[in-house]
């Protein structure tokens, strides 16, 4: 594989900021994100149709029982935590910085048993750890992976981890969780990172990354990749507003272009 | 019939008559005679003018014509008409007979009788009916001829055990052993045509400018009561391990027709596919299609066969071996992506399993950025697209997926196309909002090579998808690209649950010349989705959806499901099929008689495909007993870059060939092929009589075919051919039968009406 030449990489990294910074700009969410609800995940008029191009597609999952007390800041619940603003974002650094030519202002929010999933083999969870399966939900995921698609999973900590496990062992029992190394592929499918120096938006906590193989076989194409204590889309949502430091901002989105690269590569 | 009229109201055989002249020898006298028949004539006519009144004018002239033929008809009588024929000498000259020796003389089909019974019992001895005869006037030389010539004094040289009728061999050997001789013909027995398949034409010519007429006498049935015979298989000599083949075999059956009847196709011993078929009328082809897989590599003999049914004449011709070089290779194709999009991914994906095909992956993920997969080594690609043909060439499939033709400078365009072209390769281009009209490849060289009709357009700032319903073709339908399950019913079946595509590309139209496999549509607005056509040396594609992964990932897919891997895979080996090496080795044949020459052939080009015309070539043989001999090919100076050699066969069993290439000490390649020394089954193939074969030897050299039946007029035929040395026979006409029967016929016809109108 070639790599990115460091004078490349800091030259898009640049670019990431003063895109991140124009999009957000130009976008329709400024100074409104803090007021969005919960409703706005319901907006139809964001939904995309299927017609061939990449479009970010966040899963929605169900929380019997929750009675709320997992939402959100601004009471959304935790599936659709950062949305839409992170998935914006890294749309549009996509189309920048890669020859992509993705959705821009319409995305997808679908369950795991949606059939429509299988148009978009790329996907997103956030905040796995509250993440509730049904029987159906499981049997379209482990269709979904197992046919070739590849699903990110994001923002989670500490005690959700076994949540989490505990989900993935119903989708692919025979398929461990197995922490993946700077060397794997994915960490350098575009840009050239290191996952060790990335800082957690978690404080005091120190990403790692795990991954699921296919056949369970760490020499094959990964089917999932999550980001244990950390949260890419905190950075990808806030870009644009100051709050986190440029550089954090810019590793952040190297981690969702590397992704999104290796999903509809391998 | 002819024959037969002739002889009886001329007394001389039609045949006979067309090797003669016609002559008059007038006695002494005739003029006396001839002015009495113009008085008699003019009195005639002078007598019928004055007759009386209450004839009509009509009735005067026909009884003036009638009195007036008899006249000219004892004139001519007078004359004395004859005919000069050119008769042998006795004794002096000498007549071929050449013999059908090969197993297909075997077949018992004259009265229950094999067909070696008739030229045993004619020629098989000095004192046997037609070769005494011949005897009697000719020295009789007999041949006889089946994998080879050779001289047969006696019968008992014959052994009907050959497994060729090399006919053309035959007649062109005897009219060289026979050169100096006065030949008065050439005698032919057998059963039919050249089995070897080939050309009859140059030994007939060379006979027809020596003036040596052929005199066949066919032996055997034109048409066999019962039996079943496969005919022509059309199948590659070379696969890649692990292809899925369709090849169509063609039965003619004679009293089978309507039977449900089972071609099966054998790998050795092994039932490789099966293929249920109904036969056609009485002598009607049928085409049988069967599909099965060439698994294991090396040179496989596969047998296509329908199992001999009750009271066929011939089980021997119910089967026919196919020779096929099954190769243990990589093929190795490269796959030019210009954009990060899963059809690459998938496609990919879809090779994984399949060892055969390498696709080398060049994605460009960015302005000036490019992916590497799949690459032999560090240095790959590493410079982007190739930018020489050497480097481009080493690939023998190119896959163009959404990238713009501004990507490529004008000479790699010029290459691309020369791949396809010149090089031999299989290109094909995927649909895209990159590719095609709306990749600006109207108007250039690679714009060319494609199957597909582009124009000169803008590319719309979004890119709109078209949904498409696909479905192979009438000509799809039998190819080996749309079986995407495991029977051909299975797959026209499987086509219709198929998930829709979408495409982007305005393609519409395909070029004329260009085969449409897929379409899309609803039956009056189609558009192509799968089309090719042939380019130079090579095949040029268009695939136009931007996301055949569908058919892998689409929820109403099953994870179980094989289709698209299937349809990838198929579609990608068939891309690169028959796709040449800069050295290319092939035999004449796929199998020889032991001991037979093994006629080789090699087309040898530089790195660049460049054909060279001054290369070392030799072939390496290995027989089965793992003796190498080595025989140099060269040139052959009528196309570039052919050089051809022969080199012995000696025991049955499978011989390599390996051709090597040298220029200036530099390997410019190799190639290995294979042929099979052992008995054929061409024999049993035509193995009805095949008399408009023979019948065209005689016809071209002014000589005569016959049946068995009709055989003895072949003395008096050759008698008069006019060839050897001859004496002039003269043959008088006037005492002919039809003389006599003119004669009483015009008398008759003179009196009749005569009494009709009331004048006797």
């Amino acid at each position: 594989m070639r790599s990115a030449s460091p004078r490349r990489a800091v030259a898009a990294g640049l670019l990431v900021a003063a895109v991140a910074c124009v999009a957000a700009a130009q976008g329709p969410f400024r100074g409104e994100s803090s007021r969005r609800d919960a409703a706005g995940i319901n907006d139809e008029s964001v939904h995309v149709d299927y017609d061939g191009r990449f479009a970010f597609v966040r899963l929605r999952y169900e929380m019997p029982g929750a009675n709320g007390r997992f939402r959100g800041f601004r009471r959304e619940p935790p599936w659709a935590h950062d949305y839409p603003r992170s998935d914006r974002h890294l749309m549009k650094i996509l189309a920048e910085i890669t020859l992509l030519k993705p959705h821009l202002d319409d995305s997808a929010i679908l369950t795991l048993d949606d059939p429509d999933l299988h148009n978009y083999p790329v996907a997103y969870m956030s905040e796995p750890g509250f993440w509730t399966l049904t029987d159906a939900e499981a049997e379209g995921l482990r269709s979904y992976l197992t046919k070739g698609g590849f699903l990110i999973f994001d923002d989670f900590r500490q005690e959700h981890w076994y949540n989490f496990e505990q989900q993935m062992r119903r989708v692919l029992p025979r398929q461990p969780l197995v922490q993946l190394g700077a060397d794997h592929p994915i960490f350098h499918a575009f840009f050239e990172i290191d996952p060790a120096r990335f800082v957690s938006p978690y404080g005091g906590l120190t990403p790692s990354f795990y991954g699921v193989f296919e056949d369970g076989d760490p020499t094959k194409r990964l089917q999932v990749i999550a980001n244990y204590n950390n949260d890419l889309g905190e950075y990808w949502e806030f870009s644009d507003t100051g709050w986190v430091p440029v550089d954090l901002s810019n590793e952040a989105y190297k981690f969702g272009v590397n992704y999104i690269v290796y999903g509809m590569t391998h | 019939m002819l024959d037969t009229l002739s002889q009886l109201l001329l007394g001389v055989r039609w045949t006979v008559l067309g090797q003669g002249d016609l002559r008059f020898a007038p006695p002494t006298g005739v003029a006396i005679a001839a002015v009495f028949a113009v008085v008699a004539v003019a009195a005639t006519v002078i007598t019928y003018q004055r007759a009386p009144r209450r004839l009509t004018t009509r009735d005067r002239i026909v009884l003036a014509a009638l009195r007036t033929a008899l006249i000219g008809l004892l004139l001519v009588c007078l004359l004395r008409p004859m005919l000069v024929l050119r008769a042998a000498v006795p004794h002096q000259n000498v007549v071929a007979v050449l013999l059908d020796d090969s197993r297909s003389m075997r077949i018992a089909d004259l009265n229950g009788q094999p067909r070696s019974t008739y030229v045993q019992a004619q020629f098989g001895a000095a004192d046997a009916g037609l070769r005494q005869g011949l005897a009697e006037r000719f020295s009789v030389r007999t041949l006889r001829f089946s994998n080879a010539v050779g001289a047969a004094p006696t019968g008992g040289d014959l052994t009907f055990d050959g497994t060729n009728t090399r006919l053309a061999a035959a007649l062109d050997q005897a009219r060289r052993q026979l050169a100096g001789v006065p030949l008065a013909g050439l005698v032919v027995v057998s059963d039919g045509a050249d089995t070897t398949g080939d050309a009859v034409e140059p030994a007939l010519l060379a006979l027809k400018a020596a003036g040596v007429p052929v005199f066949a006498i066919g032996v055997g049935r034109d048409t066999a009561e019962k039996d079943i015979q496969v005919g022509r298989v059309t199948a590659p000599r070379v696969v890649l391990a692990g292809t899925t083949l369709l090849l169509d075999a063609v039965v003619t059956a004679h009293g089978y027709a309507g039977q449900a009847l089972t071609m099966d196709v054998l790998d050795g011993s092994t039932l490789a596919g099966s293929q249920p078929f109904t036969v056609g009328a009485d002598g009607q082809p049928t085409t049988v299609r069967v599909r099965f897989t060439a698994g294991e590599a090396g040179p496989r003999v596969f047998t296509f066969r329908v199992t001999p049914q009750a009271g066929e004449l011939l089980p021997e011709n119910n089967s026919r071996d196919v020779l096929i070089d099954v190769r243990d290779r990589r093929e190795k194709i490269l796959y030019f992506e210009g954009e990060p999009r899963f059809e690459m991914k998938f496609l990919r994906r879809a090779l994984t399993d399949d060892k055969q095909l390498q696709l080398v992956v060049l994605q460009r993920t960015a302005d000036n950025k490019y992916l590497r997969l799949e690459v032999d080594d560090p240095e790959e690609l590493v410079g982007g697209f190739p930018k020489t043909r050497d480097e481009l060439f080493k690939y023998r499939g190119i896959v163009l997926g959404s990238i713009e033709a501004a990507a490529f400078t004008g000479d790699q365009l010029a290459m691309l196309a020369e791949f396809v072209d010149k090089r031999g390769g299989g290109l094909m281009m995927l649909g895209g909002a990159r590719s095609f009209s709306e990749g600006g490849y109207a108007g250039t060289a690679l714009g060319e090579t494609l199957p597909v009709t582009l124009v000169r357009m803008t590319p719309p700032a979004e890119p709109v998808a078209v949904p498409l319903v696909v479905r192979p073709t009438r000509a799809g339908t039998g190819h080996a690209v749309s079986q995407i399950a495991a029977t051909e019913q299975a797959s026209a079946a499987r086509w219709p649950e198929l998930p829709p595509l979408t495409t982007v590309n305005s393609v519409e139209a395909v070029k004329p010349g260009a085969t449409t496999l897929l379409s899309a549509g609803d039956g009056r607005a189609e558009r192509p989705v799968l089309a090719f056509q042939r380019f130079g040396r090579g095949r040029s594609a268009a695939f136009t959806p931007q996301d055949s992964w569908l058919w892998q990932m689409h929820a109403s897919i099953s994870v179980e499901d094989q289709t698209h891997e299937t349809f990838t895979r198929q579609l990608l080996r068939w891309l690169v099929d028959g796709v040449p090496d800069p050295v290319e080795a092939t035999t004449a044949a796929d199998r020889v008689d032991p001991g037979e020459s093994i006629a080789i052939s090699a087309e040898v080009a530089d790195t660049s495909f460049v054909a060279a015309n001054d290369a070392t070539v030799t072939a390496t043989v290995t027989g089965p007993d793992g003796v190498t001999s080595t025989a140099p090919l060269t040139w052959n100076g009528q196309r570039d870059g052919v050089y051809t050699g022969t080199a012995p066969s000696g025991a049955a069993g499978w011989y390599e060939v390996r051709v090597e290439a040298m220029r200036g000490g530099t390997l410019l390649g190799q190639s290995t092929t294979h042929v099979r020394a052992g008995p054929g089954e061409a024999e049993f193939a035509e193995a009805t009589r095949q008399m408009a074969a023979l019948r065209r030897l005689a016809d071209e050299t002014g000589g005569k075919a016959y049946t068995p039946e009709t055989a003895d007029a072949l003395l008096e035929d050759v008698k008069y051919t006019g060839r050897g040395i001859t004496a002039v026979e003269e043959r008088e006409l006037w005492n002919a039968p039809i003389v006599l029967l003119l004669l009483v016929g015009l008398l008759s016809a003179e009196w009749g009406y005569r009494r009709a109108v009331g004048l006797s």
